[in-house]
């Protein structure tokens, strides 16, 4: 077994509403990441894929608060650090983010290269701006973004470069771990590939030693991730392999979610597209017993009384539900059989 | 460079097209009305209603200088003309002064109170509106109901409630006027004196109403800002939040800068309306005794002047934006 | 649709500052029913009565009258008709014969006139007072006699043919009247104005027209914007630059200054408040224009407009059907902005005296001029400006809570 880059263990994060309500978005996730692997985090909007990616920053600012549970970075448990700790010697250094919409991720009154700047004198207040410029001229040409770019202003650039640049900015200070929110989401076909091929390329030749990748499109993390988690009201429903977890989902919901895309790969065309009907429940009062039975359509009663805990069941796979694997499987057979 | 050039010469174009367009408003308008005060004065001299000698030179003198029996499109061009010899003739109110005369004691009084005023009540609303979007909490709860109650008060309700409190009622201040009745304009010390304590309330109902509208305009922006990805990016790459709070106010401000360029028509008509309400001698009292006397040669020149006014603060603030938002170069320059 | 309104009812700036709007709406409506009076009749003569219950006298006279043995009566008596001017002028007095200020209480009517007797002797000549001075303090004196003295008064009337007085009764000073029993008592809540008007039936009126000149400049204004905004938006090319070239440079033309212009050339037998209404709103229409335009511009590439043009439908159907309901919102929005902002405008251009013609009706920025031109604030005659600042900021403030809360029901993002 590699060396475990990311160790997370059961980190609870809450939103405090503006009516002094808890909304615990992040409830009870543990995941490991080795060096060299990616992890796909799939899920509709509104289950806490996005919260997660920013609970997993150890830094947070209201109304996102930490409540419980551990985020352990090569060794260094950064829950029990001081915030500006966090800010100054994790943050950029050990793991950094990439925002959702990397579009508006640039201060558009300021050039690149400030940015840049601020971004190292943040962590190291003793590197001159020389070394800073030739620092990032060399980072960015080595990611094939010409030198110029550090002197424009964000308006200047076309989305697929400004992607690229706050990547490139992203890694700049040569992080363990890179979360990447849906960096994808916004743009064209052709720069999608280029943004992917990118990313896959900062593994290769080792500026990051583990990804995180959040999306809601599961094609593009079969393709991109070796392993696939899916989250449903705040915890997770799902761990597998990317392979499996597309193509032998055990829990009704990434059944669901998998049935409702078209996945261009033989043997699954013939599967009829079942969108999940119904919403996420609202996090202020979850349901007390399986957060999906209201929207499953497998539910029995038993399945609303007690919590439901994640059941492993070797070989990294776990899920969440009441139902064994072998009864899962022989529902889905069954449903499959009707609609032949 | 050449981006901010193109800038300059559009703002400058768009400045020169708006002033002719304000020419020929306030030419044409009063002469398209049903009560048409220049016909109204031709009516006059023709009936020789106008018996008294000296109301009968001005009229002769006025139909004179500006030919109103001429056809309006040569009228048009005298006036023009007459306009940019700084002639418009005699006060019908305040004869023998003239309106250029008239205009000139008034326009600095107006000058003076208005532009510090709106300057230092933008720049007051602008941090308060940007302090309580940052600290939130009972510093926001506070001022954002006070903002919306102040900018909901009328200019000159604003005017007359601290008129009362101060100089009605605890007498630290004087009622009205820009100096003592009893004073003759010059360079005592007692004259700047009064001219200081006469300023205080007219310049401090302005700048309350300014800030009232600032603060709420300001705290929106710098919330959306606040709220933009370039702030939670920036704070997850380690930026420290002194710093990130500079990114936000800056850029909360420059919309702010363009709302004020907008919004300088409406302040000035407020700020005005104060100046009636303290009789400070200023534009906004001119007009009410032009208007008390059916002045209008003084109520074109007056409106004229103030038009002018506003769009050169307009255009002003229109180039100082130029300089500070590096967006206006990179649209510019393409 | 539904779902909407309950959603803005839903919000609480919007429904305390349409709770407001309505009281306001309300006030106006039933209070000329219960008080059907011109609201310009002139019913006091001088000006600036103060606000309080006014009891005829000469109905009270021939009123029944009732004995009431009330211990404080005379002194309140003297309390409420020594004036400040003279009980100031009685502490000179005192502290002049030297008696230390620190045993005076100017407010103690009992101890001031005790002390008042016990030292005023008409012959002293206390150091630095005049002649005048002198003469005041023995008819000051005098007077408090006068005031402490409990005999009846004779009630006489004329009679007509020897024009001698006959005494027709005598009235205690113990004698009270019920207020029930007197046929012409006057409520004056906010008593009269300069003109010897009542303010309130007044000020209801006021409130009444100054709407009406808010809502007449606000349609018009949103009309023209709206129509404008959606030509130019939706039509585009040529149009639109021509039409936003006209409101650009609007914008930047103060329209108070064409409203001055405009309303002073109209003469005033000609100025309305109609009139006025109908000027504001045809100059202020521009930041309709622009927002509907803004809007429409991102609405004209929409899929359903799209499909909706593809489907070979007429332009009306599609503006109508396919664009208005969307942008119906800002529209609103716009509306009530203009609103108040009409009514402000009306003030403002009262104030500089261009306001409607004075003797049909009044607006609040009539009474705010009246109030200023006879010096009602530097004479501290509150109840003629107060009540009517207070009322367009009450409108005022009332629009703006339904404004914010409409923009966050509108746009979620302001909702912190």
């Amino acid at each position: 077994m590699n060396r475990v880059i990311l160790d997370v263990r059961g980190l609870t994060t809450k939103y405090i509403t503006r009516y002094r309500e808890n909304v615990y978005a992040v409830d009870g996730v543990s995941l490991q990441i080795e060096e060299g692997k990616s992890l796909g985090i799939a899920g509709e909007s509104g289950c806490g894929k996005s919260t997660l990616a920013l609970s997993l920053m150890g830094y947070y600012f209201p109304p996102l608060h930490y409540t419980s549970g551990e985020i352990i970075i090569d060794g260094i448990n950064i829950s029990k650090m001081k915030p500006d700790d966090v800010r100054k010697s994790i943050l950029g250094r050990e793991i950094a983010y990439i925002p959702q919409s990397a579009m508006n991720a640039l201060n558009p009154t300021q050039r690149i290269i400030n940015f840049v700047e601020d971004v190292v004198q943040a962590h190291d207040s003793s590197v001159s701006k020389k070394a800073i410029y030739e620092k990032a001229k060399e980072l960015f040409e080595s990611l094939g973004l010409p030198a110029e770019v550090l002197h424009k202003y964000p308006v200047e650039l076309s989305g697929g470069m400004k992607q690229r640049t706050v990547i490139a900015i992203s890694v700049l200070l040569l992080p363990q771990v890179l979360i990447a929110d849906e960096p994808s989401s916004a743009l064209d076909v052709t720069s999608q590939k280029m943004v992917i091929k990118m990313l896959r390329n900062l593994m290769e030749i080792g500026y990051i030693k583990a990804m995180i990748f959040i999306t809601h499109e599961l094609p593009l993390l079969y393709n991109v991730t070796d392993d696939i988690m899916v989250m449903y009201a705040g915890q997770i429903v799902e761990k597998a392999s990317a392979h499996d977890a597309v193509f032998d989902p055990l829990h009704p919901y990434s059944k669901g979610l998998m049935g409702s895309i078209i996945v261009p790969e033989e043997g699954l065309r013939s599967t009829k597209l079942t969108a999940i009907p119904g919403v996420p429940p609202n996090l202020k009062n979850p349901p007390s017993g399986c957060r999906f039975a209201e929207r499953c359509k497998y539910a029995k009663p038993e399945c609303t009384v007690t919590a439901i805990p994640l059941r492993e069941i070797g070989n990294g796979r776990a899920y969440r539900c009441i139902f064994p694997e072998d009864e899962l499987r022989r529902m889905y057979a069954k449903e499959a059989a009707q609609h032949a | 460079m050449k981006g901010y050039r193109n800038y300059f010469l559009t703002k400058l174009l768009w400045f020169l097209v708006t002033l002719v367009v304000a020419f020929i408003l306030n030419f044409t308008l009063p002469r398209l009305m049903p009560g048409d005060p220049v016909a109204a004065i031709v009516a006059r001299m023709a009936q020789g209603m106008s018996n008294t000698t000296g109301v009968q030179a001005i009229y002769e003198q006025y139909t004179e200088l500006f030919g109103t029996n001429r056809p309006i499109v040569e009228q048009f061009f005298i006036y023009m003309r007459n306009v940019f010899r700084g002639d418009f003739g005699f006060s019908f109110s305040q004869y023998p002064r003239t309106v250029a005369d008239v205009l000139r004691t008034s326009i600095g009084w107006t000058i003076a109170l208005q532009f510090p005023a709106i300057v230092v009540g933008w720049s007051i609303g602008n941090w308060l509106g940007a302090l309580a979007a940052y600290r939130k909490g009972t510093f926001d709860k506070i001022l954002m109901p006070a903002s919306i109650f102040a900018s909901s008060l009328p200019a000159f309700g604003m005017a007359i409630i601290l008129l009362v409190i101060f100089a009605v009622s605890l007498k630290w201040l004087p009622t009205s006027g820009g100096y003592g009745y009893d004073l003759i304009p010059n360079f005592s010390w007692r004259f700047m004196w009064s001219v200081i304590t006469h300023y205080q309330l007219p310049f401090w109902s302005i700048v309350l109403i300014t800030i009232g509208g600032q603060a709420i305009g300001m705290r929106a922006m710098a919330i959306y800002e606040l709220n933009s990805d370039y702030v939670k990016y920036s704070r997850f790459m380690g930026i420290k939040d002194g710093k990130i709070v500079r990114y936000v106010f800056r850029n909360a401000m420059l919309p702010q800068i363009t709302g004020l360029a907008l919004a300088i028509g409406t302040m000035l008509f407020g700020a005005v309306v104060a100046e009636v309400i303290f009789s400070y001698p200023g534009l906004g009292s001119t007009i009410l005794t032009a208007v008390l006397g059916q002045d209008y040669p003084l109520v074109s020149a007056t409106t004229l002047i103030i038009t002018i006014m506003a769009l050169l603060a307009n255009f002003i603030i229109e180039i100082i934006y130029g300089i500070l938002d590096p967006r206006i170069k990179a649209a510019q320059a393409d | 649709m539904k779902h909407t309104l309950r959603q803005v009812f839903e919000s609480g700036k919007f429904v305390s500052g349409f709770a407001i709007f309505v009281a306001i709406l309300l006030v106006v409506t039933i209070y000329p029913l219960l008080v059907p009076e011109p609201p310009l009749r002139i019913i006091g003569q001088g000006t600036f009565f103060e606000p309080g219950i006014y009891v005829n006298v000469y109905d009270s006279i021939s009123a029944p009258h009732f004995t009431l043995n009330l211990d404080e009566a005379a002194e309140r008596r003297i309390a409420g008709r020594l004036a400040d001017r003279d009980r100031g002028a009685i502490l000179t007095w005192l502290v002049g014969v030297g008696i230390p200020e620190s045993e005076i209480d100017i407010a103690n009517t009992e101890q001031l006139l005790d002390q008042w007797f016990s030292n005023f002797d008409p012959t002293v000549r206390i150091p630095g007072m005049t002649n005048a001075d002198r003469n005041y303090y023995i008819r000051l004196n005098s007077s408090i006699q006068g005031l402490l003295s409990t005999e009846d008064v004779i009630i006489a009337h004329a009679n007509e043919e020897t024009a001698s007085l006959e005494a027709a009764g005598t009235i205690r000073p113990s004698a009270y009247v019920n207020v029930g029993q007197i046929p012409n008592v006057r409520i004056l809540p906010l008593g009269t104005d300069n003109f010897g008007r009542d303010v309130l039936t007044e000020l209801v009126k006021a409130t009444a027209v100054s709407l009406k000149i808010g809502f007449v400049a606000g349609i018009i204004a949103t009309t023209i914007g709206l129509i404008l905004g959606l030509v130019s938006g939706y039509v585009g090319g040529f149009v639109d630059d021509v039409l936003m070239f006209i409101t650009n440079m609007f914008i930047v033309i103060p329209s108070f200054v064409l409203l001055i212009l405009i309303s002073f050339s109209i003469s005033q037998e000609q100025r309305g408040a109609v009139t006025i209404a109908v000027v504001i709103g045809f100059t202020s229409w521009v930041w309709t224009a622009r927002a509907v335009r803004s809007q429409v511009i991102s609405l004209r590439n929409r899929d359903h407009v799209n499909l909706s043009k593809l489907s070979g439908h007429s332009i009306a159907h599609i503006i109508f059907r396919d664009i208005l309901p969307y942008i119906a919102s800002y529209v609103v929005m716009a509306l009530i902005l203009q609103i108040s902002s009409a009514i402000l405008a009306e003030a403002g251009l009262s104030i500089l005296g261009l306001g409607p013609k004075t003797t049909e009706v009044p607006t609040l920025g009539l009474m705010m001029n009246w109030a200023m031109i006879y010096q009602a604030h530097i004479l501290g005659k509150w109840w003629a400006y107060l009540p009517v600042i207070i009322v367009i900021a009450l409108i005022a403030f009332s629009m703006n809570l339904m404004n914010t809360g409409l923009d966050q029901v509108f746009n979620p993002a302001l909702r912190e």
